[in-house]
């Protein structure tokens, strides 16, 4: 069993590796734009390490989690040996390729635009065939998790596909279809300028075709996150998933309305009409549906699990809860920081509200809080969970686990609080410097150090997680078997139309040629929307 | 359990799943493109289609103003910087551009590029920058007695070959105008963020060099402050975008003879 270790390792490795590179480049950014440090002489610098910081947490890290926590349930869950470990590697070695061409080109100071691009900027091509590459890598991930379920499927007719390899699959799907956006925008809009073929480039129609991906993106790091909500927190903590089939709702609930919502990315641009603003709005509004049905099923499940404990009475289950367990503590700051985000979430994708806090620190505040927050703990429990079954290590220290998880919860909001305040306040995003001797803004000193802390206390708590992986005694103990959530009722029915993917398919299919589709063909044919290019990093 | 069972009108998941994605979808299009428009009077005002159209998108005149309002104001610029023109030119080109040049640009701008009348330094020129400024004086954008009547004579060739000359002679270098020079003013090292000004160094090469935008090390000061006092009070106005009167506006005539203090020092000014 579990033939794919060395896989599943060696995505972890490096994803992590990147993540603690990534994360000390973070901490720099908000140390040099504090007031404890002098105004950084080359705003350039700061562009470049917000470049990596991104392109590492957004792409890189997300993007190796998935692949290898999905390589692990595929395996785990559906308990017969990958089918394609040889693509999976090649598929690895094209995502590490991938991630150094474009660090490389990064830290040459070649390709400072962000990690969202942002055209008319045009980057050295090195560093978008690197993103490329990366995304070619986990599409043979994608391949690789369909073949892997329609073979297990053709050996068990009419079985419920296990809800962990159901839930791997619809992120790969949603990532399939997700990533074809910023796809079509780097190799048929953005490329041929980098390349020197073209001068000009249409901005707007390249914001779009981002737009595509830059929303349901964050259901695809969101993925790994939820599938351990649901099949892991139960057991883990003692309890019972409360209900298999809100999982898999969930699930194909993401898949049709995570896509076709990404204007609301857009609301200031004015290449797309205020009618599809909306709708796109409303859409997005409907995202909360399987969020919340989560946190009602993951609640649920955890009742069970202080009931069985003795917990008694409408609140005394909760103390009875094992809150000395890791897993516990990391779903309950998981769901503290979903809860703020996913406030804030509502605010930002309100066509009107949104006004308010466009292109703000706010935003900054909420995607950390809501990814590098409630998502990324759970990536750290996803990888104390499968540590000891990828190393055979003697078990983790559950006092280090426990002070990183804190540390993370408490680090993220002292980090990201404040920027949210501020963002209300009007500090505009994506600066190098503030000028804190303006009395308009030397009042709001104190939050950008106070975000400088909460940085710290997150590298601390980075570190530590790195040191107890890193650290593990390899080889000293075998695990027992690894195994998933029981549902409450573990032989309800499950409806076809939860067992398989067809038809959740089609509709975010035709959901996106709905929402996308005459924005697109609109500004594909329309004459002069083209702006001159702007090549960064010359002499 | 068979999936074939599933996409059937029978099927409870099926349908509801359709009906309700497809109320939703009608449902939400109703409102974005029919009821909120409507709430606009001057969305709606050429008829339910016009403001439909408009909710899309459609680009559409706003109020009848028409192409007059459109003309109006000053030009700015006609001409496109493309990378072909930011291209060494060939040992022919220059040769003939040395001609033009030696004939007709000397006088002011020095023999070797470099002025003694307080006309900007040519030497090292990156060619995109001469090619659009000579266009721009013959279309007129730029304005200058001398200069206009000299540009209206010259072929598109003939720009190319003077842009391809002038780019093939050595830069004159001062103290480098880099985020590391403690002598730069904080103006030319980061700007003012609070005011809208960029470093000058983001553009004009220190940090990064844009397209179009001239070498200024070197330039003789009369020069920089005539030109940075024209963009200030828009007399001059063939930067594209108001890339540069956006930064002039904003500065005080001692922060402009600061900057082009700087950079039109020489190696050899004794240290202040």
């Amino acid at each position: 069993m579990f033939l794919a270790r060395r896989l599943v390792l060696a995505h972890f490795a490096v994803a992590f590796a990147a993540f603690l590179l990534a994360i000390v480049l973070g901490e720099w950014q908000m140390y040099v734009r504090s007031p404890l440090h002098a105004w950084i002489n080359n705003p350039e610098h700061y562009y470049r390490s917000v470049t990596a910081h991104g392109t590492v947490m957004a792409y890189v890290l997300p993007t190796l989690v998935a692949m290898g926590f999905g390589y692990a349930i595929s395996e785990l869950a559906l308990k017969r040996t990958l089918i394609g470990v040889r693509w999976g590697w090649a598929g690895f070695w094209l995502v590490v390729v991938g991630t150094a061409m474009a660090a490389l080109t990064v830290a040459a100071g070649k390709a400072s635009v962000l990690y969202t691009f942002y055209p008319p900027m045009i980057a050295s091509p090195l560093y978008y065939l690197g993103v490329v590459l990366v995304v070619v890598g986990s599409w043979v991930w994608v391949a690789l998790m369909c073949i892997n379920l329609w073979a297990w499927k053709k050996d068990n007719p009419g079985a419920a596909v296990p809800l962990a390899m159901f839930g791997n699959v619809a992120s790969a799907l949603l990532w399939a279809w997700t990533s074809v956006g910023a796809a079509i925008e780097v190799l048929f809009l953005i490329l041929p300028v980098a390349l020197g073929l073209k001068d000009t480039i249409d901005a707007g129609l390249s914001r779009v075709f981002f737009s595509w991906t830059l929303h349901a993106i964050v259901y695809f790091w969101l993925m790994p996150s939820y599938i351990a909500f649901y099949t892991i927190v139960p057991r883990a903590i003692g309890g019972r998933l409360y209900s298999d089939t809100m999982g898999r709702v969930a699930f194909v609930l993401f898949l049709v309305f995570s896509m076709p919502i990404g204007m609301h990315h857009l609301f200031a641009d004015p290449q797309v009409g205020a009618g599809f603003k909306f709708v796109h709005a409303v859409m997005t509004a409907l995202v909360t549906v399987p969020t919340l049905l989560t946190v009602f099923t993951i609640v649920a499940s955890v009742e069970i699990a202080g009931r069985l404990r003795g917990g008694k009475g409408a609140l005394g289950w909760v103390k009875a809860l094992p809150w000395d367990n890791p897993m516990m503590l990391a779903v309950a700051f998981s769901f503290v920081m979903l809860g703020f985000g996913g406030a804030g979430g509502i605010i930002n994708m309100s066509y009107q509200l949104n006004e308010s806090i466009h292109n703000t620190q706010w935003v900054t505040g909420h995607f950390h809080l809501i990814f590098g927050g409630a998502i990324v703990i759970m990536y750290f429990m996803i990888a104390y969970e499968l540590w000891p079954h990828l190393t055979r290590c003697a078990p983790l220290p559950q006092a280090i686990i426990k002070l990183q998880l804190w540390l993370w919860f408490v680090g993220m909001l002292v980090l990201s609080m404040p920027w949210h305040l501020v963002g209300l306040l009007g500090m505009p995003r994506r600066m190098a410097y503030y000028d804190y001797s303006n009395p308009a803004l030397q009042s709001q000193a104190w939050t950008v150090t106070a975000s400088t802390i909460g940085g710290l206390l997150l590298v601390i708590s980075a570190l530590l997680f790195v040191y107890v992986l890193v650290r593990a005694r390899k080889g000293a103990a075998t695990p027992v078997p690894f195994t998933f959530s029981l549902a409450a009722h573990p032989y309800e029915h499950t409806p076809v139309a939860l067992n398989g993917f067809g038809l959740w398919v089609a509709m975010m299919i035709g959901l996106t040629i709905v929402n996308y589709g005459y924005p697109i063909a609109q500004l594909a044919v329309l004459k002069e929307t083209s702006v001159p290019a702007i090549p960064i990093g010359g002499p | 359990m068979r999936d074939a069972d599933l996409y059937s009108w029978g099927n409870p998941w099926f349908r509801w799943s359709i009906v309700w994605l497809v109320v939703l979808t009608v449902l939400s299009l109703l409102v974005g493109f029919i009821v909120l428009p409507a709430v606009h009077s001057d969305f709606t005002a050429q008829g339910i289609w016009a403001g439909i159209c408009r909710a899309a998108g459609v680009p559409s005149e706003w109020g009848n103003r028409g192409e007059a309002a459109v003309a109006a104001g000053p030009s700015s610029t006609n001409v496109t910087i493309s990378a072909a023109m930011t291209r060494h030119g060939t040992s022919d080109a220059i040769g003939r551009g040395a001609t033009i040049a030696v004939q007709q640009c000397s006088m002011c701008h020095g023999a070797q590029g470099m002025s003694v009348a307080n006309a900007p330094n040519l030497a090292g020129q990156y060619p995109e920058v001469v090619i659009k400024q000579l266009h721009d004086y013959a279309r007129g954008d730029r304005t200058s007695s001398f200069m206009q009547a000299l540009a209206q004579n010259l072929s598109e060739r003939d720009i190319a070959d003077v842009a391809a000359y002038y780019d093939s002679l050595p830069k004159a270098r001062t103290a480098p105008a880099r985020y590391d020079e403690p002598a730069a003013p904080a103006l030319v090292r980061v700007g003012d963020p609070m005011r809208n000004i960029a470093p000058c160094i983001a553009c004009h090469g220190g940090i990064d060099h844009k397209l179009g935008t001239p070498w200024l090390e070197g330039m003789p000061k009369d020069y920089l402050v005539a030109e940075l006092r024209d963009l200030h009070s828009g007399a001059r106005h063939n930067d594209s975008h108001a890339q540069m009167r956006n930064m002039a506006r904003a500065m005080t005539a001692k922060e402009i003879d600061e900057v082009a203090d700087f950079y039109a020092r020489r190696e050899k000014v004794p240290e202040r």
